[in-house]
């Protein structure tokens, strides 16, 4: 029981802990320039549908960012500069991105309407 | 209606009948499932409108920044969205379907792509419940169109067969009308013929023209027993029948009496094994005729010196010969009025007809083996 009890603290720690990371790595300095993550979030959606090849495409442009490669149009470029390739550790990163994939899933937002 | 006439219309009537059925049921099938189809076609029509409004209402959930998405509801239609890996993402199947096992009897599909992936779909899956109402309309009309088109085409048919069978009706009793008469004028002379033969026998002195007469004697027998038979097989079913206890064995031994001349002349041995107190519940007019017609059937064809062979028990009467025999063919129809197996001897092919009728009349079986230029042996087993 016990056993039990420290890992579901483990694991809750350690979810917050990811959240946390994406907070302070990526969605805060996004906050700050007012950049809206949901939309990207969608714009990826829509482009890649599942979320193993959102995760392969938003590793590749972190690592080397270029306009052509982004999903943003290129305006988006002129109010919102390119950043240079993200140095971070690639377990990190991975784990950052999904955290950030999570995080705004539209699943979770999905629901039927009773009538 | 006589039984050969009620025969054909029978056969005419069952042939008829079954191209009609098996036509008009091909084409009820082919047009029932052309329809049912197009029923179905119609439905499905249904569910892919309705997947194109779904897809409208996706496009509008993902350009949403609502906290809450409702996910398009309809109360009979089903719908789901699948990423491109396949993988459920949302939908109101209870419970979700999975893509690869999702064909369920009763309930019509559409799969279709999603372009762009609104909320990450690549593909929506809908399906409703299929209406039976109108298939259920639809198999009714059509049983009620076999059962009419029935209706119709047995009356017809029915018609159509008394018609066809009228030549042989008319020409079944314009025969029976020349037997009728043909008999009426035989039994005259022979009767005279046969009373004159027995005076000169009794009182005559004949011993120079003795086989003369008996060949006589033998054509007047035969002429006697083809007017009796005439008559019996024109009034069969119309005399009124005496049943009553009847020793056979004595008939027998009596009617071989009666048949010795013609034994005599051909030379034939006779080999008896007959029980004397069998007795049956028979019409004497009827019995009369089933044992002459066997014991004439087994003289006739027998070959000269053969033999005849008569059992009689309590199970059976069996007559077998020695003569021409019978082939394979020939003994599936000899049973058949004025089917004549072999035409070497004289007759109307009636003689095992009458047999056949007097057996059915009274559930007795009757079995014919034989075998060319063997013999054949006749079987009535009560």
């Amino acid at each position: 029981m016990v056993k039990s009890i420290w890992f579901i603290v483990a694991v809750t720690m350690s979810v917050h802990a990811q959240d946390a990371d994406v907070q302070r790595d990526c969605l805060s300095c996004h906050q700050t320039q007012q950049i809206p993550n949901s939309l990207i979030y969608k714009r990826y959606l829509m482009k890649y549908s599942t979320k193993t090849a959102i995760e392969n495409a938003m590793i590749k442009y972190l690592k080397n960012p270029k306009k052509s490669e982004s999903i943003m149009p290129s305006a988006f470029f002129l109010k919102f500069p390119m950043r240079k390739g993200l140095i971070m550790p690639e377990t990190m990163l991975h784990q950052n991105i999904r955290s950030f994939i999570e995080t705004f899933d539209v699943k979770k937002k999905l629901k039927i309407k009773v009538n | 209606m006589l039984a050969s006439e009620k025969r054909s219309l029978i056969r005419f009537l069952v042939i008829y009948l079954a191209s009609t059925l098996l036509l008009f049921s091909l084409a009820s099938w082919i047009f029932y499932s052309s329809t049912k189809h197009h029923l179905l076609d119609k439905q499905r029509d249904r569910i892919v409108y309705e997947a194109e409004g779904i897809k409208s209402k996706l496009r509008g959930l993902h350009q949403s920044n609502d906290v809450t998405l409702y996910y398009p509801n309809h109360s009979e239609i089903d719908s789901a969205i699948y990423d491109l890996d396949k993988k459920y993402i949302f939908g109101t199947f209870e419970p979700p379907v999975d893509l690869d096992t999702m064909l369920k009897k009763d309930r019509l599909y559409y799969l279709s792509k999603v372009e762009p992936y609104y909320l990450g779909a690549a593909y929506l899956l809908t399906a409703r419940n299929i209406d039976y109402v109108p298939i259920y309309a639809l198999q009714k009309q059509i049983l009620f169109f076999l059962l009419l088109a029935g209706l119709v085409f047995s009356t017809l048919g029915y018609f159509l067969g008394r018609l066809f069978v009228s030549p042989m009706r008319d020409a079944i009793a314009r025969m029976n009308l020349f037997i009728q008469d043909t008999t009426h004028e035989l039994n005259t002379p022979i009767s005279t013929i046969l009373t004159n033969i027995e005076m000169i026998e009794t009182f005559g002195k004949h011993e120079e023209n003795m086989d003369e007469l008996k060949r006589i004697e033998i054509a007047s027998m035969t002429l006697s027993r083809i007017y009796d038979d005439l008559t019996y097989l024109n009034l069969n079913h119309q005399y009124y029948r005496k049943i009553e206890k009847l020793n056979i064995g004595v008939l027998l031994k009596e009617r071989l009496v009666y048949f010795t001349s013609m034994l005599e002349v051909k030379k034939i041995d006779t080999v008896l094994n007959i029980q004397d107190d069998i007795t049956l519940n028979i019409d004497k007019n009827d019995a009369l005729r089933l044992v002459d017609n066997l014991l004439s059937n087994a003289i006739k064809y027998n070959k000269r010196y053969g033999k005849l062979n008569v059992i009689l028990d309590d199970t059976m009467l069996c007559i077998g010969d020695t003569g021409i025999g019978m082939s394979k063919n020939d003994l599936s129809e000899v049973k058949q009025r004025f089917k004549r197996a072999n035409k070497s001897e004289g007759g109307f092919g009636i003689g095992l007809h009458i047999v056949s009728q007097v057996c059915e009349n009274y559930d007795f079986d009757l079995q014919i083996e034989s075998t060319i230029n063997e013999g054949t042996e006749v079987k009535i087993v009560w």
